[in-house]
């Protein structure tokens, strides 16, 4: 018996003669009654009427699947567009692209917008003639009022820096909202807006001011009691150790919704020195002034600008 | 396979090209002497398919009835896909179509049957089991009824349609609703199944 045939005789057709197919030929089946035909025949006629086609047709399979298809993707599509219009994607950190640059990028002209204006820091005074040279810690009532004048003279030009950032964002926003084709706030409503801006940011500029003027009270008590002054005193924080620094770096990598949560979890210090960072590297970014003339004065010594 | 008696079923069922779309039109028309003629082309190899499935002859009967009923009931919708003339109508079998809707009521039954009795007819082939159910129902009935009942309700089919009806197995696919590949599967382990049945009745296969 060949391997086929061993094969076959397990699994293949029944062969007619074998055991198998002597025993299944045993069930035989009777034939129809007599007067079946009749008996289905009277069953038809009493049998009401077919119901009429359903007024819709009934489609293919494929057709309405295709169909399924077709609204998902025009559902998204109406989803997606709504929410790139009401700038729901740009606050997911999602770039929406505006249709003068998609125009732009389909027909290879670059597109004449005006570029933004890029915000200048305000260059900082140049120092007076008669400078205090400061040696070493600060410890004496000279030292201290040098200290005092440099760190207004950077305080100011901070100030102005962030007053022309919250200047560039509004119009930067203003811009966005044009090119989506949303409404953009009336000149009086931008008015009334900047108003308020400039409420908020001056109170917090007085709120600064009172803490540094209660600091600088007790800087200059101690000066005068003829105690030196560590940074401790200049900054009223603790310097930020290697360990937090490294997580700023990786608060600095996650998504905008974590790093809030995360900056919420921060200790105060923590914080103070983050911002500390974060504004070093916008000063970094942003075009640099024409370079003062140069100071008399030890880099080492200079009071962190941070008060 | 037939028996002696009965006509051989790929002789009864192939009516010329086109016929069957006549008879279509014909049934669809309401000529009560259509489905007569109906009944008289394919009422005895339903009747056969159905009595081998159940086992039950007045089972068989009632299939066959709600078969042809289903025939008059839908002749208006085939004779309008299958307009005589028409390429359509030479591929029209009627006696096709109506093993499907019988094999399927045949089916329909036995699943329900199983429902109300509680029973389980398990799917796969069970030496054991399968050995104690042929021997009851050997004790009832003969030793190939048994075996072929004790099968599950498509494997039957499966075999009812090739072995006892010699359909081939594209056509009796069609009548089952199914793709070749699936009912030559099917087919297999039915014949898997009958030959192990067999077996544990003392019969080499």
């Amino acid at each position: 018996m060949s391997v086929n045939e061993q094969a076959n005789r397990g699994t293949g057709p029944i062969a007619p003669g074998s055991p198998l197919a002597r025993v299944l030929d045993g069930y035989g089946a009777p034939d129809l009654p007599a007067g079946f035909a009749e008996r289905v025949l009277a069953a038809a006629e009493a049998r009401p009427a077919p119901l009429p086609d359903l007024r819709r047709p009934v489609r293919s399979r494929r057709w309405r699947i295709g169909q399924r298809i077709a609204i998902g993707v025009a559902s998204f599509g109406a989803l997606a567009s709504a929410a790139a219009a009401t700038g729901l994607l740009e606050q997911l950190a999602i770039p929406v692209p505006s249709a003068n640059k998609v125009w732009a990028s389909l027909t290879g002209s670059a597109p004449a917008a005006a570029a933004p204006e890029p915000v200048v820091a305000a260059p900082a005074p140049a120092p007076t003639s008669a400078a205090v040279v400061i040696d070493g810690p600060i410890d004496t009532p000279e030292e201290l009022q040098e200290t005092f004048r440099r760190v207004d003279q950077v305080r100011a030009g901070r100030r102005e820096e962030r007053r022309a950032i919250i200047d560039q964002r509004i119009k930067s926003e203003i811009e966005r909202r044009r090119a989506a084709g949303l409404p953009v706030p009336a000149p009086e409503e931008e008015a009334r807006l900047r108003a308020r801006i400039e409420q908020a940011v001056t109170a917090r500029e007085q709120r600064a001011d009172a803490a540094a003027a209660a600091r600088r009270e007790a800087m200059q008590r101690k000066v005068e009691n003829g105690e030196a002054l560590t940074r401790e005193d200049m900054t009223g924080r603790k310097p930020v150790s290697p360990e937090a620094r490294e997580r700023f770096r990786g608060l600095r990598d996650l998504p905008p919704g974590e790093r809030a949560k995360a900056w919420r979890e921060l200790s105060p210090e923590e914080r103070r020195a983050l911002a500390d960072e974060l504004r070093a590297r916008r000063a970094a970014r942003l075009p640099q002034p024409p370079a003062p003339e140069p100071a008399d004065v030890p880099a080492q010594d200079t009071p962190p600008p941070s008060e | 396979m037939n028996t002696a008696t009965e006509p051989a079923p790929a002789t009864m069922l192939a009516p010329p090209p086109g016929d069957d779309a006549a008879w279509a039109a014909r049934v669809a028309a309401r000529e009560p002497q259509a489905l007569r003629e109906m009944i008289a082309r394919h009422g005895a190899a339903l009747h056969r398919v159905a009595y081998r499935m159940t086992g039950d002859a007045h089972e068989a009967e009632d299939i066959v009835q709600e078969a042809m009923l289903r025939l008059w009931d839908n002749a208006p919708a085939i004779a309008a896909k299958h307009p005589v003339g028409s390429q359509a109508a030479a591929r029209l079998r009627l006696g096709g179509w109506l093993q499907r809707v019988a094999t399927n009521l045949a089916i329909d039954r036995l699943r329900r049957a199983r429902r109300l009795s509680g029973g389980e007819v398990p799917e796969e082939e069970d030496g054991a089991p399968l050995a104690d159910a042929v021997i009851e129902a050997g004790e009832r009935d003969n030793l190939a009824r048994s075996l072929v009942l004790g099968l599950p309700e498509r494997q039957r089919a499966a075999i009812v349609l090739t072995y006892y009806e010699e359909l081939p197995n594209a056509e009796a696919a069609e009548a089952m609703d199914m793709n070749i590949k699936a009912f030559e599967s099917l087919l297999h382990r039915a014949r898997t199944a009958l030959r192990q049945a067999l077996t544990a009745q003392g019969d080499a296969p």
